[in-house]
């Protein structure tokens, strides 16, 4: 059976960065001069950090980003990828998808909407869609029939 | 290493019974027939096995496979190579690339349609047109009520700071007049365009406003049409304060007009404005500002206090025509009205910082109250 090599330690590589960047995008929805960035008619952090879409439901998106890498860090951690309980390969998928689907949401808002793009906001995105491709192509991989209990047969 | 296979392992590389089995030569062991019938496990595997098993190829197996080859997914002898189904989980690789080009698509497709919708209205601005009554009547007929129960109450996302509280400097006289308010500022700015909300509003309570038109801020520039009144032609009547607005440029593009960020110019400011604007618009006054160039909006209220940049983002105003603006400011509880009413009871209370606190029913209301308290001016 086809074994993972890269994925663990490049998903995990990429929950830290964006729990880095949803960090510095959490402290700067709350201190808006801490916020460094790009500023002209395509570009501005401060228009999309301060909009109304900047929260959902009360609750800063920035901190929303951090509720969703954080427990990425542990779903991602190479213990994690070599279990052999579906549930964890599942929830991962399932976190993935919650993930991208909430970039397009976003993307869509900053394109549409606050007509500003937020280039740390990007970043988070960036992270998030790449975090979406390992784990989905891994997907076959880890939910087959069988998987992780070849090291242990 | 390579071992033999257990006894009793299950998968494809044990023999079935029966079926299309070869027979075996006379006189080898069971262990041996069982090594002949087996497919080896790798290459290697194939490489070491005793001589002897060569001679124990059955029939239909290829002949000319290299000892070395492997053989894990070679048919067994009997079967059709056309029975032989794909790897396991290349379906499954091939939905979930197939779910990424999707997010792709979708990505690209909002990309697109963005930039194509941009790139037909770039060269658009608003225009400059009279403000209909009942717009003027509702930002200057804002209940008493709304302005204190708002305070300086702004929405926290939005809120940009608090203008610069000046001491010890004289009155500001322009053309005999005192106290006075200069406006510096240009219609393609978005920040000018969120302060002339709460200018409005604010003045309104001290005197009476006509020649208000509406337009909009640069559509290409941040914060992007923001809705707005234009100064141009406005003229405020007080008894109380006189207000000298400059509109320095309009939101029409013109690359070649490099004294105007890219647009048209409109007005200028006379000598005296000019010399309150070089002597106020500065580091000095200014933390952060850069000595020789302007702000916008820059507003001096009787010397008294100073506003360089918006109060609120003018991202809240977003997406709103002024009608609507204009008629939610009877509701506290909108994050516009106290965006727009908390900037108008800062205006109010600097105002009132340079007519003796006069008219009374205005400079000691609560609202104007709290933001005199904020700006340190009670």
């Amino acid at each position: 059976m086809t074994s993972l090599r890269w994925q663990p330690v490049t998903t995990l590589v990429l929950s830290i960065l964006g729990v880095g960047v949803a960090t510095y995008l959490t402290v700067t929805h709350f201190d808006k001069q801490a916020l460094a960035c790009v500023s002209n008619s395509t570009f501005n952090c401060e228009a999309v950090t301060t909009s109304p879409q900047s929260e959902i439901l009360g609750i800063p998106v920035a901190m929303l980003g951090l509720a969703f890498f954080v427990p990425m860090i542990v779903l991602c951690l190479p213990v994690a990828w070599r279990t052999a309980n579906r549930w964890v390969h599942l929830v991962r998928l399932a976190f993935s998808v919650v993930g991208v689907g909430m970039i397009v949401y976003l993307i869509s808002a900053e394109l549409f909407t606050i007509k500003a793009v937020c280039l740390w906001c990007s970043g988070v995105h960036l992270l998030t869609f790449l975090l979406f491709v390992v784990i989905v192509t891994s997907a076959p991989i880890v939910l087959a029939p069988g998987y992780g209990t070849e090291s242990r047969a | 290493m390579a071992q033999d296979p257990p006894k009793n392992s299950g998968g494809g590389n044990t023999p079935k019974p029966g079926g299309n089995q070869p027979k075996s030569p006379a006189g080898q062991s069971a262990k041996e027939r069982s090594r002949a019938q087996s497919r080896p496990v790798s290459g290697k595997a194939a490489t070491k096995a005793p001589p002897a098993r060569s001679t124990a190829k059955p029939k239909g197996a290829s002949a000319s496979r290299p000892a070395g080859s492997k053989g894990g997914n070679t048919p067994r002898p009997g079967r059709s190579a056309s029975s032989a189904k794909p790897p396991r989980g290349l379906s499954g690789a091939l939905i979930a690339w197939g779910v990424v080009g999707l997010v792709v698509v979708v990505v690209a497709v909002l990309v697109i349609v963005n930039v194509t919708s941009s790139s037909t209205k770039a060269a658009n601005y608003t225009p400059v047109t009279p403000a209909p009554a009942s717009v003027v009547k509702d930002v200057t007929t804002v209940p008493a009520s709304v302005y204190n129960t708002v305070g300086i109450t702004m929405p926290a996302a939005a809120h940009a700071g608090l203008p610069i509280t000046l001491s010890k400097q004289p009155a500001l006289t322009l053309s005999g007049k005192t106290p006075a308010l200069f406006y510096f500022g240009a219609e393609y700015c978005p920040y000018c365009a969120a302060e002339r909300w709460g200018i409005v509003t604010g003045l309104a309570r001290f005197g009476t406003w006509s020649g208000l038109e509406l337009t909009a801020s640069s559509s290409t520039d941040v914060y992007p049409s923001t809705p707005t009144f234009s100064f141009r032609n406005a003229t405020f009547t007080s008894p109380y304060v006189s207000f000298f607005p400059v509109e320095n440029c309009t939101n029409i593009p013109d690359a070649s007009n490099a004294s105007c960020s890219g647009y048209t110019t409109l007005q200028t400011p006379t000598s005296q404005e000019q010399s309150v604007i070089n002597k106020y618009s500065s580091p000095t006054y200014i933390p952060g500002a850069t000595a020789g160039s302007v702000s916008f909006p820059f507003v001096d209220v009787d010397n008294k206090v100073l506003f360089s940049g918006a109060t609120y983002s003018p991202q809240l105003l977003a997406g709103l025509t002024q009608a609507e603006i204009a008629s939610h400011l009877t509701d506290p509880t909108n994050s516009v009205t106290q965006a727009v009413i908390g900037t108008a009871n800062i205006v109010s209370a600097s105002v009132c910082a340079g007519t003796k606190q006069q008219p009374a029913a205005v400079c000691t209301s609560k609202g104007v109250q709290a933001a005199a308290k904020a700006l340190k001016l009670s």
